[in-house]
C-alpha cells in the first residue's frame, strides 16, 4: 500500500450530516454536468416566456379595434396585454412549474432505491438525512435557477420591453418570491411520497392532483384555500399587478405552505431514517 | 463503544423477521481480526440480511451486535468510517468513469489533499487491474470488470472490514480466479467477510466459515474443523495382514473413539476417530505398527470435501427443522 490513511485528512463532519458535502456535489453535478440544466433552461423560459409574450406582443393588436370593457377598464389595449401577461405567467405559470417540479424531482429517492445505489452510498458513512437534504437542497437550487429564475427573467424584459420601460421591481419580486415557494412546495411534496412510495404511478398521482386539482377542492371547501398553496397563483397575480390582496389569500397561504414545505422535509427525513434496504 | 476484542464482529442472538418471515433466527456470530471468514448458506439462508442488518442497511428484530465494539443500531456511522462494502450486485453512478466513482467514494473518507485522494484511486485501480480503462464510461464494463471496481471502491479507504456479498457469484471461472486472487492479497491488510455458495471458492482462500441456513447459524469455526466433519478427527489407515485383536486393542486407547473397518481386496481400512489428535498424530501409527502381523500401505488424516460438510449439515439441520 503507497499512501498511509494517515496521510489524507479525515472528513470533518457533524456525524448527523456524514456525506452531505460529498453528496450535494454529486447532486449538483447530476443537475449542472449533464445535459439537463441547458435542456431545462431552455424549455421553461421558452414555455412561460414564449406564452406571456403572445399575450403582451400579439393580443394588444388583437383588441386594438374591439371596445371590450375589459380592454377599456384595463387602460388601453397595451395595458390589458400586459395585465393577461402577467396573469398567464403567474396563474399559468404556477401550474405548469408545479407540473415541472413534480415530474423533474418524481425519482429523486426512487431510482436510487430501485437500482441499488442507495443501498451502496447508505453503506458508507453517511447519515440518512444527509442523503435526502443534499437531494433536496441541489434540486431546490436548480429548481429555483432553471424554472424560477430564468423564465422570471425573460418575463420581466419582456414586460419592460412592452411597458416601454422598467416594469415595477418590487411587486414584481415578491410575486417571483411567492412563485418559488409555490414552487418548493410541490418539490418537498414529491420528496416526501417518494420515502412512502416505490412506484412512480402514486408518487405523481398524488402531487399532480394536488398541482392541477387543488383549486377545484378549494372551490367547495373555503378554508382549505387559506391553509394551502391552492391560491397562491391567482392571488400573486393581482399583487404584482399593483392590488391589494387580502391576508386570507396571501398570508395564511404563504405561510402555511412555507410550513407545509417544513413539516414534509421532516416527515420525509424520519421515513426516511425508517426505511429498510 | 465497547472493550475491543479479538473478534471484528460479534453477534449475540440477532434476528430478524419481515412479517411472519424469520429472516434471521438468533444468530451469534464471531469474526476474528485478520480472518477470510466465508459464510454459507443455500440461497435464501438469510445471508445477504445478516450482512444488511451488520451495515445497518436493515434494523435487527431483536438481539444485538457489534463491529469493532460499535453497536450496529446506534453507532453505525462510525462502524461504515471503518468498512468497506461490495454489494451482490455492484452498483456505480452511471454517469461518471471508473476514476470519478472512485474519487466521489474516497470523498466520503478523505477530504484531502486532493493529489494524495488521486494516487489512492490510482491504486485502487491498479489493484483490481483496471488502470487501463479508468476514464471510461462503466456502461461498457463487463461484469467481471464492473465486480473488480466494485471491490476497489469498497477497499478505497483501506478498511478494518471488507464486506463482500457474493463476490464471484455471477462471474465465468477467469474472473472469479480473479476476484480471488484480490481477496488474497489484500487478506494481510484487513478481515474479509464474505458470502457465498461456491464452496471450492471457501476452501480455498477462507480460513473461518459459518454456515447459514433458514436464517440460523448451524456451523461455525476455523475451516479446518469443519472440513473434520462432524465426527471429529478421523485417521485412515490401509492395512495388509491379518491383525489379531487389533481392533479391541484400539478401542482401549482413552483417545479412540471409534473405529470403522472396511474390507477391499485383500486390504483392509481402518477409520480410526480419536479425541485427541496431538495423541493420536504421535501414536497411532507406531501403535499399529507395533503388531508385527500387519504391514500399513497407507496413514492420513481424513479430510472431507467442504462440498460434503455443507450438504450434510444443511440436509441435517433441515431434518431438525421438520
Amino acid at each position: 500500500m503507497t499512501t498511509t490513511n494517515q496521510a489524507l485528512q479525515r472528513v470533518n463532519e457533524p456525524n448527523c450530516l456524514r456525506g452531505f458535502s460529498n453528496l450535494l456535489r454529486k447532486e449538483n453535478r447530476a443537475w449542472w454536468n449533464t445535459p439537463r440544466w441547458w435542456i431545462n433552461a431552455l424549455l421553461w423560459p421558452a414555455i412561460l416566456g414564449g406564452l406571456a409574450s403572445i399575450m403582451l406582443f400579439a393580443l394588444p393588436s388583437l383588441v386594438a379595434t374591439e371596445q371590450v370593457d375589459e380592454v377599456v377598464a384595463a387602460g388601453g389595449p397595451v395595458a390589458y396585454g400586459i395585465q393577461i401577461g402577467i396573469s398567464v405567467f403567474f396563474r399559468m405559470g404556477s401550474v405548469a412549474l408545479a407540473l415541472g417540479a413534480v415530474v423533474l424531482s418524481q425519482d429523486l429517492l426512487l431510482e436510487e432505491q430501485q437500482s441499488g445505489v442507495t443501498e451502496w452510498l447508505l453503506a458508507k458513512p453517511v447519515a440518512r438525512r444527509a442523503y435526502v437534504l443534499a437531494k433536496l437542497a441541489a434540486s431546490a437550487l436548480a429548481i429555483l435557477v432553471l424554472l424560477v429564475g430564468l423564465p422570471s427573467l425573460s418575463m420581466y424584459l419582456l414586460l419592460s420591453i412592452r411597458a416601454g420601460g422598467p416594469y415595477a421591481v418590487l411587486p414584481f419580486l415578491k410575486g417571483i418570491g411567492v412563485l418559488a415557494v409555490h414552487t418548493l412546495f410541490y418539490l418537498v411534496l414529491t420528496l416526501m411520497l417518494g420515502t412512502f412510495f416505490k412506484n412512480r404511478t402514486a408518487i405523481l398521482g398524488i402531487a399532480i392532483g394536488s398541482a392541477l386539482g387543488g383549486s377545484m377542492i378549494g372551490g367547495f371547501i373555503k378554508p382549505l384555500l387559506w391553509i394551502t398553496p391552492w391560491i397562491l397563483g391567482n392571488s400573486t397575480e393581482l399583487m404584482v399587478m399593483g392590488q391589494s390582496v387580502a391576508p386570507e389569500m396571501m398570508a395564511y397561504p404563504l405561510a402555511a405552505t412555507v410550513i407545509w414545505c417544513l413539516i414534509f422535509t421532516l416527515v420525509a427525513l424520519a421515513k426516511f431514517e425508517r426505511t429498510e434496504f | 463503544m465497547s472493550q475491543p476484542t479479538n473478534f471484528v464482529i460479534e453477534t449475540q442472538g440477532l434476528s430478524k423477521s419481515f412479517g411472519e418471515l424469520q429472516a434471521l433466527h438468533n444468530v451469534d456470530l464471531k469474526v476474528p481480526r485478520n480472518s477470510i471468514f466465508g459464510f454459507l448458506g443455500p440461497n435464501g439462508a438469510g445471508k445477504t440480511t445478516l450482512m444488511k442488518t451488520l451495515l445497518g442497511l436493515i434494523r435487527p428484530t431483536s438481539g444485538k451486535g457489534t463491529i469493532f465494539g460499535y453497536d450496529i443500531v446506534n453507532e453505525s456511522v462510525a462502524i461504515r468510517e471503518r468498512i468497506g462494502y461490495l454489494p451482490q450486485q455492484p452498483r456505480f453512478i452511471e454517469y461518471m468513469t471508473a476514476r470519478q466513482n472512485l474519487e466521489f467514494t474516497a470523498r466520503f473518507f478523505f477530504s484531502g489533499p486532493h493529489r494524495q485522494i488521486r494516487e489512492r484511486c490510482d491504486e485502487m485501480l491498479e489493484l483490481v487491474g483496471l488502470s487501463d480503462k479508468a476514464d471510461r464510461p462503466i456502461k461498457g464494463f463487463s461484469g467481471g470488470e464492473k465486480q473488480r471496481l466494485g471491490i476497489a471502491l469498497a477497499q478505497v479507504n483501506y478498511p478494518d472490514l471488507l464486506i463482500l456479498d457474493e463476490p464471484a457469484s455471477a462471474l465465468d471461472p477467469l474472473g472469479r480466479q480473479a476476484v480471488l486472487e484480490i481477496m488474497e492479497r489484500l487478506r494481510e491488510h484487513t478481515t474479509i467477510f464474505y458470502s457465498t455458495h461456491i464452496l471450492d471458492d471457501v476452501q480455498r482462500v477462507s480460513d473461518t466459515v459459518a454456515i447459514l441456513n433458514r436464517g440460523q447459524v448451524v456451523a461455525s469455526g476455523p475451516i479446518e474443523q469443519i472440513l473434520s466433519g462432524k465426527d471429529g478427527v478421523v485417521y485412515t489407515l490401509a492395512v495388509k495382514g491379518k491383525p489379531a485383536g487389533l481392533e479391541q486393542r484400539l478401542a482401549d486407547l482413552s483417545w479412540v473413539t471409534h473405529t470403522q473397518i472396511s474390507q477391499r481386496n485383500g486390504t483392509s481400512t481402518w477409520q480410526v476417530s480419536v479425541s485427541d489428535q496431538a495423541a493420536a498424530e504421535r501414536q497411532l501409527l507406531r501403535y499399529v505398527l507395533s503388531d508385527t502381523m500387519v504391514t500399513v500401505t497407507e496413514f492420513r488424516r481424513k479430510k472431507y470435501e467442504l462440498e460434503e460438510v455443507f450438504m450434510e449439515i444443511v440436509k441435517g439441520s433441515n431434518h431438525d427443522n421438520h
